[in-house]
């Protein structure tokens, strides 16, 4: 009887170890079909350079739902081993967190590194000055206008001199096509999206372009960020930018999938994701030809000048607490890879950081990432410090009010100030 | 009070039998009751220094909750998703709906099933079936039927947002709400009813003279598990409308869950829970002490 036992459990634990080709599995965290087809190929290439079973989670969408579940099973410490994080915003905060595994002298030794632009090099650079993160792909943002639409009216498309241009062009659009003229994503419902793919376009060409001073404290008083404040609320009472679509549960949907691919609303800040995502092959309301009929301008200076916005996108980490440590570290070096960057912008579209996606054919293929990705270099950023994911939330905050028109523009900064200072900590603000 | 050696004995007995019910309870309702207490008194978060290093903050959190404007909304608007969804809405359409049901007329059975049916859809689904419905576009249900009509459409849950909530809230109670008040119901003696027939009583006077008063602990028990479960309704009011346009449908746990789980202030969010459990607590003890029912 014993014999047959022990018989039968010898027969279950072959069986078990038959079961997994590996010994080890490491876990990724992936969000949205697209990011998952996009890394599928890289999981493949994982599991065969590193011998390793690896098993992608389908965490929720959209951002704000895959930041909330991935924060809380870090917390509890049982994260996923890898897992991108899709705002910059939120990168330094999960450093002070003890999420994130340190990697800056394996990049430092993998020589594919010095082909990445210096720009995505200085964003996966933490306040502390090691680096946590995988710089793979990068969010370069402009303003998007229907090309279109604007000749069709006879109005300029000229490059906008300054913040005052930009608003006599949005109140053109409305007069003459009756289209809403000008989208800064804004409010709480869109997450992150209301400081990286909105404010963060104004602050940094304002008087005070940066919120961080050399002492890591946020400087939210200056006038920049008041001035930044007023140009929302004069798009929001002109009526030159969708107020209600923002307050819904996905704010992006209406204005980006439909007002704008119907011509109802003339010009948004977006990446260069929208050319193949939101209105491009990947789109599921595509716009014929987009590359031509929808330019970009560069973020106009409150006063003068051109900025382009360049962000980290959805740049890859390695869990700290992970039991696989050393094998989540190469297979993150495998996800700045030249063979990711290109397949990730061509799901998505984001730009690839590594200059050596020029000398190769399928990259080249992407004719609408080709001259983004050259320009890359010349990106602007803001500089990120703890707590950034902080003030990520009173702008959205801010932006809310200015969207119910509850405020105005000293309040809307007084909303963002307090909700840093009740958060933070006095010693955290200037 | 001197215990004798039986009387010891029995209380143990009894003591022991209430155990497997006990200490689940203390596990998975006293002690994370008791730990938001604690976490209220923190500024624990779930990203940044502080979830690396939480450190007390005494009522800090509960001064700046009762100081933040969205909180005082969120209880506002709890308060006319509980007062409309649950009192008026649930029980006046279940109370009717059981008076219904007690008449042997065709169809009633059928009836009764389909008052039953939105209970058996999961709250998170019914909450994208009635998106799919209410939507604003020319694709949502209650649209196409507003063209059929030669109606404009109309984006419901953006235009008329808390109605539309406490609408879909009604919808779904108001079978658990029959059922209870239908077991309530069937407790009168048909006896009382034939006697007032006997002594001359119309409808009018056997329903507010008879019905009302042997119903009311049924009634008042119901007003009781209703209120407090509608104070904690999430996943439904998440799904339709994620307590927006602008806050207007921000129940005081979908700003609790916002707070905690997107703006990661666990803290914070902690205050907020530890405040809705004390209206929960005051509601229903006064409902139990002020009518005196048997809970």
């Amino acid at each position: 009887m014993n014999r047959f036992i022990a018989g039968g459990l010898v027969a279950i634990a072959v069986s078990l170890l038959a079961g997994t080709a590996n010994a080890e599995t490491l876990r990724v965290a992936l969000h949205g079909q697209a990011g998952i087809d996009a890394f599928t190929p890289t999981a493949e290439r994982i599991e065969k350079a590193l011998g390793v079973d690896v098993e992608i989670v389908e965490y929720p969408a959209p951002d704000k739902d895959y930041m909330t579940k991935l924060l809380t099973e870090l917390a509890a410490g049982n994260g996923p081993d890898l897992f991108s994080i899709p705002s910059a915003a939120d990168v330094a905060d999960m450093v002070a967190a003890g999420y994130l595994a340190p990697v800056g002298a394996e990049l430092a030794a993998w020589p594919p590194y010095a082909d990445f632009v210096d720009v995505a090099k200085q964003l996966a650079v933490s306040p502390d000055g090691e680096t946590y993160v995988m710089p793979y792909i990068l969010g370069i943002q402009q303003i998007y206008f229907r090309r279109d639409l604007l000749d069709k009216a006879g109005i300029s498309t000229e490059q906008p001199k300054n913040w005052a241009d930009l608003l006599a062009r949005a109140k053109e659009i409305k007069e003459k096509t009756g289209a809403y003229g000008l989208l800064f994503p804004a409010g709480t419902s869109w997450g992150g999206g209301a400081f990286d793919e909105g404010f963060s376009h104004l602050i940094i060409g304002s008087s005070t372009p940066q919120l961080v001073g050399d002492d890591g404290k946020f400087d939210l008083s200056g006038k920049g960020v008041l001035d930044v404040f007023q140009f929302y609320k004069d798009l929001i009472d002109n009526d030159l930018m969708p107020v209600e679509p923002l307050l819904g549960p996905e704010p992006w949907v209406i204005p980006k999938y439909e007002m704008f691919p119907k011509g109802e609303l003339a010009a948004t800040t977006c990446g260069s994701w929208c050319y193949i995502f939101d209105w491009g092959r990947e789109s599921k309301n595509p716009i014929p030809d987009v590359t031509n009929v929808v330019g970009t301008w560069a973020d106009p200076g409150q006063e003068s000048g051109e900025f382009v916005l360049a962000g980290l996108g959805a740049a890859w980490a390695v869990n700290a607490k992970t039991a696989n440590l050393d094998i989540a570290k190469k297979a993150l070096l495998e996800t700045g890879s030249v063979d990711n960057q290109i397949e990730t912008a061509s799901r998505i579209g984001n730009i690839p950081s590594s200059n050596a996606v020029q000398a190769d054919p399928r990259f080249q293929a992407l004719t609408e990432l080709v001259p983004i990705q050259a320009a890359a270099n010349h990106g602007t950023y803001l500089k990120q410090a703890t707590g950034m994911s902080v003030v990520s939330e009173g702008v959205a905050r801010a932006t809310e009010a200015l969207l119910r028109k509850e405020t105005d523009a000293a309040g809307a900064q007084q909303i963002l100030i307090d909700h840093v200072r009740q958060t933070l900590g006095d010693e955290a603000i200037k | 009070m001197v215990l004798d050696a039986f009387q010891k004995r029995r209380e143990r007995q009894m003591l022991t039998l209430l155990l497997p019910a006990l200490i689940p309870l203390a596990i998975l309702t006293i002690y994370p009751a008791l730990y938001a207490v604690y976490l209220s008194m923190t500024n624990e978060a779930l990203t940044g220094v502080a979830a690396a290093k939480p450190r007390f903050v005494g009522a800090a959190n509960y001064f700046r909750l009762f100081s933040d404007g969205r909180f005082w909304n969120s209880l506002f608007v709890t308060f006319v998703f509980v007062v409309g969804s649950a009192i008026i809405g649930q029980f006046v359409l279940g109370f009717i709906s059981a008076v219904a049901l007690r008449r042997k007329v065709y169809g009633s059975s059928v009836f009764g099933a389909a008052i039953l049916l939105p209970n058996a859809a999961p709250e998170v689904v019914a909450g994208f079936m009635w998106i799919s419905m209410l939507a604003g576009g020319d694709h949502a249900t209650l649209s196409k039927i507003m063209i059929a009509l030669g109606l404009p459409w109309v984006d419901w849950l953006n235009t008329f947002p808390l109605f539309m909530v406490t609408m879909v809230n009604t919808w779904r109670g108001i079978g658990t709400a029959m059922i209870l008040l239908t077991a309530g119901l069937s407790a009168v003696p048909s006896e009382v009813y034939e006697a007032a027939r006997m002594d001359g009583a119309n409808p009018r006077q056997m329903f507010l003279r008879i019905t009302l008063p042997l119903m009311a602990p049924t009634i008042f028990l119901y007003m009781l598990i209703s209120t407090v479960s509608t104070i904690s309704v999430f996943g439904m009011v998440y799904a339709l409308t994620r307590g927006g346009p602008g806050n207007r449908t921000e129940v005081i746990s979908v700003y609790i869950y916002n707070q905690s789980f997107t703006a990661f202030q666990l803290g914070y969010g902690a205050a907020g829970a530890v405040v809705a459990l004390l209206v929960s607590l005051v509601l229903g003890i006064t409902y139990v002490r002020s009518l005196k029912v048997n809970v």
